[in-house]
């Protein structure tokens, strides 16, 4: 092995050794620390501190952090995707969301300790990202993007019920983030036995792995049956990130950085990644952990050391993308099965305004009252059309501008898959709210919106500056703006884990609102939104020839680069434009664009035109539904959307790229 | 007159060179082929002229540097097929073979009479008239090529880059493709670069052969000039017996 990693090694584990004790030293002198062995009847308050709370922190950190180092090195390994890992493809989200909603249908669940709950939603979530994996053979890009939205998914069903549930649920919130706090060493235990079934089970499986990483026809070819290794090692590793789940909670990013490190410090061969990785994971949670101790003190030791790694995530995803080489197999990415062309686009198109326009009418009309539904006569219609009109409005314009911005990304990535959510925008808004909420003691809906712009083009320009650095294929695009999202959403949970109102103001915001605008800001998201259409069809010609790839493109002289960036902000304006108003997640960007196409509308305008006709009736369609399943409350617009959405996904995600 | 002039041209990347000092003139109103063996740079030489590649070194099309070209500027004057073309979702061949017309009408511009008349003729001149209004992706492997073909005649270019243009089809349609890409050029004073695997088709349908071996320029002749077995090995680091068939035209196999 290569000298940096003698050098590295005992230099981080100094370090993390180094910060523990500063913390350990700053609870307790020396002098006063508890003998071996210890029993708490005979020590003192701040003894049975040490020595069952920051004591086993110290190790649990060691153990888990080796545990999510040895569960990607696996994953990484099996699916031959450098950029694998339990956070990336979902699994630590699936399991999360199995706890948030056991806790609330079916607590007694729990009695049996969390561990079965948060296997079944990592096995469930972690099954889903693999079977949409096998029908695009395993490219690394599409899975982790894959990954990545079911994870979103399942963190938006998660805030959905953690919202309907008050304060009863606070504690899962702290959990979300991944404390190390703990009370005893029983965790310790079983973090221990964990790590050493794993261990054995990486050690019997080294072998098969390395003849897999010749590929499927290869091994298979040396008479290996690799169907049931990719089974055990899969499982393996689900098991072995969701006992760590189980445990803590979501600590990310450990299982990607710690094998990325392994092989940056010199491991080239997959034994060497599987031996180096848990140990490196180790060291990373450790100098992580100590200096959330260093930072925090021992007052404020309920901020999440898992929200920390969540922030080193972001970063080093986006370091890694262009390290992939060759990931993604021509085609792969292609969408399913030739989708009809429709002869006269036009008639389609009218048809849709003409229905859109009834459902807004129809929407002012009917509403439902106390004890039934009730058509309003025409006196009450002139007076409810100042209160019902701007968030129809509103509604309609946030779906288009969504759905148009989805059209752009699609086109301009050739990806189905594509959608202002994940581009990282969208996360880039929720940071720049919650900043101002923070920030201001009580700040004004402008100052809101303009936080939220400020955050969404921040986000852009970062995703943009990365598109523009060099030749970077489209999908990496998409992935540096999952990262960017990744980023934003563990400073959220961390922002969160304060836990006090201003966090359920955001988690309030985080599912989408439309009760709170003015016919002003209505009129002013419907302008902004025609306006994007209307740049939308004059770029038609590009979205017509992005399609075809950098090499077609580039040869009939589109400017590459020019028409990246433009379209880049063009789509990013127009969500956190939609974003201010329905709150992060809708995945309308993504659905209204794979409707309009899979409608027949072929021809760039066409189908942008289409999407944003579909996108505005979509969201009209959630809003009415959103204030009519919890008559007379409101839930949330966003939140609502993205439960239509999230099913239509994973359907499309499946049966996508026959 | 010169068609390329290129002048001490490399290509890097992290760890290998994959073109190293190559000094070239491409000769105008020819068909010629690039040929080599696999990693010979032959690809990449023709993606540097296509300008899909940064070089270094001094390359000129038509007696102009290459980074003096403005790309719509270069794309009226020269058009490129990369070696696997894209899927064309939902494209009618009508309108892939339109969007040739980029260079000529930009983003926004009209599409005029003349950008009807230039799609039109280069459907005739390729043939596919009869699938006009079909779906580009519902086409036999040969017919697509010649789709994209038509696509670069509507672009109106004087000069055609493809790469491996006939990789993908049986025998019949490579030779259909090549003898279109030959009667191209002659007929219309086109001038033309082929990256081609094949040493005999490269010896039937081009003019010119510039042969490549690790990155450098191993030789470059008419094609009696190339095929012979001396020649052969020089290129290809392989005996190779060279047989005449009855029209005198020669045949090589490996020895």
């Amino acid at each position: 092995m290569m000298t940096p990693t003698r050098l590295w090694l005992p230099l981080s584990a100094a370090l993390a050794a180094g910060l523990w004790l500063v913390a350990a030293m700053q609870a307790l002198p020396w002098a006063e620390w508890p003998g071996l062995p210890m029993r708490p009847e005979a020590m003192s308050l701040d003894q049975i501190l040490l020595g069952f709370g920051l004591m086993p922190r110290g190790v649990i950190a060691l153990f888990a952090g080796a545990a999510l180092g040895l569960s990607g090195a696996i994953l990484q390994a099996v699916l031959r995707n450098p950029v694998a890992d339990p956070t990336t493809l979902g699994i630590s989200s699936g399991a999360q969301l199995a706890l948030v909603l056991a806790t609330i249908l079916a607590p007694e669940l729990l009695a049996q300790g969390r561990w079965p709950v948060a296997m079944t939603g990592a096995g469930l979530a972690a099954g889903l990202v693999l079977a949409i994996g096998a029908r695009r053979a395993f490219a690394p890009v599409t899975m982790v993007i894959a990954g990545m939205l079911v994870g979103m998914t399942a963190a938006a069903i998660a805030a959905a019920a953690t919202l309907a549930q008050g304060q009863y649920l606070l504690s899962l919130v702290i959990w979300n983030g991944g404390s190390l706090v703990q009370q005893d060493w029983s965790g310790v235990r079983v973090l221990a036995l964990v790590l050493l079934l794993g261990g054995l089970g990486a050690a019997a499986l080294a072998r098969p792995l390395r003849v897999l990483s010749l590929g499927a026809e290869g091994a298979s070819g040396l008479g290996m049956n690799v169907a049931a290794v990719r089974l055990a090692a899969v499982a393996l590793a689900v098991w072995i990130a969701a006992s760590v789940s189980a445990e803590l909670g979501m600590v990310g990013f450990v299982g990607l950085a710690a094998p990325a490190l392994a092989r940056t410090l010199g491991a080239r061969d997959m034994m060497q990644v599987l031996a180096l990785a848990p140990l490196i994971g180790a060291l990373i949670l450790s100098v992580c952990d100590g200096a959330v101790l260093l930072v925090a003190g021992t007052s404020g030791e309920m901020f999440p050391t898992g929200a920390l790694t969540g922030l080193l995530g972001g970063p080093l995803l986006i370091w890694l993308l262009p390290r992939l080489r060759g990931s993604t197999p021509p085609g792969t990415e292609a969408a399913e099965g030739p989708a009809p062309r429709l002869a006269r686009p036009g008639r389609l198109l009218a048809a849709l305004a003409a229905g859109l326009f009834a459902a807004v009418v129809a929407l002012v009309w009917i509403g439902r009252v106390p004890g039934g539904w009730a058509v309003l006569d025409w006196q009450s219609f002139r007076d409810f059309l100042p209160m019902r009109l701007p968030r129809l409005v509103a509604a309609a314009s946030a779906g288009a501008a969504l759905a148009v911005a989805g059209a752009i990304l699609q086109r301009l990535t050739a990806n189905p898959l594509a959608s202002p959510e994940v581009l990282g925008v969208s996360g880039g808004a929720s940071l720049g709210f919650a900043a101002v909420i923070f920030a201001a003691p009580a700040p004004s809906a402008l100052m809101l919106n303009a936080g939220t712009m400020a955050g969404a083009v921040l986000a852009l320009a970062l995703v943009a500056a990365f598109a523009s650095r060099r030749e970077m294929p489209a999908e990496r695009i998409l992935l540096a703006g999952i990262a960017v999202s990744a980023l934003a959403s563990s400073v959220l949970s961390a922002i969160m884990a304060v836990g006090d109102a201003r966090a359920w103001a955001i988690l309030g915001w985080l599912s989408g609102s439309s009760s709170a605008v003015g016919l002003g800001g209505a009129l002013g998201l419907a302008a902004v939104s025609l306006l994007l259409w209307a740049s939308a069809l004059a770029a038609r010609r590009w979205l017509g020839l992005l399609p075809l790839g950098a090499g077609i493109a580039g040869g009939l002289g589109l400017p590459l680069r020019t028409a990246r960036l433009a379209l880049i902000l063009l789509a990013g304006v127009a969500t956190g434009a939609a974003t201010v108003f329905v709150g992060p997640l809708s995945f309308v960007g993504l659905m209204a664009p794979h409707l309009a196409r899979r409608l027949g509308l072929a021809r760039p305008e066409h189908h942008v035109t289409g999407a944003a006709l579909i996108g505005a009736g979509l969201m009209l369609a959630a809003d009415f539904g959103a204030r009519m399943a919890g008559f007379p409350y409101e839930l949330p617009l966003g939140l609502f959307a993205s439960l239509i959405g999230a099913p239509w996904l994973i359907w499309m995600m499946m049966r996508a790229g026959r | 007159m010169t068609l390329f002039a290129i002048e001490n041209l490399s290509v890097d990347v992290p760890g290998r060179r994959l073109l190293d000092g190559i000094t070239l003139n491409l000769p105008e109103g020819q068909v010629i082929a690039l040929i080599g063996h696999n990693g010979s740079g032959k690809s990449t030489l023709l993606k540097v002229l296509a300008r899909q590649v940064a070089a270094d070194g001094r390359i000129a099309f038509e007696g102009r540097p290459l980074s003096d070209w403005r790309p719509r500027d270069y794309a009226r004057r020269l058009a490129f097929l990369p070696q696997t073309t894209p899927p064309a979702e939902g494209m009618l061949v009508r309108e892939l073979v339109a969007l040739g017309r980029y260079p000529w009408h930009g983003a926004l511009g009209r599409f005029g009479p003349r950008d009807h008349e230039a799609v039109a003729a280069a459907m005739q001149e390729c043939g596919v008239e009869p699938f006009a209004d079909r779906l580009v992706d519902t086409l036999s492997g040969g017919e697509r090529q010649r789709v994209w073909l038509a696509m670069m005649v509507a672009q109106q270019a004087g000069t055609l880059l493809l790469d491996e243009p006939i990789s993908a089809l049986d025998i019949a349609h490579q030779v259909e493709v090549l003898a279109l890409i030959r009667r191209m050029c002659h007929d219309q004073q086109r001038s033309a670069v082929i990256v081609l695997h094949d040493v005999n088709m490269a010896a039937r349908f081009c003019d010119h052969i510039v042969a490549l071996k690790r990155g450098r320029l191993a030789m470059q002749g008419s094609p009696a000039e190339l095929i012979r077995p001396d020649a052969l090995h020089a290129i290809y680091g392989l005996p190779m017996q060279v047989l005449m068939k009855d029209d005198g035209t020669p045949v090589a196999v490996p020895a």
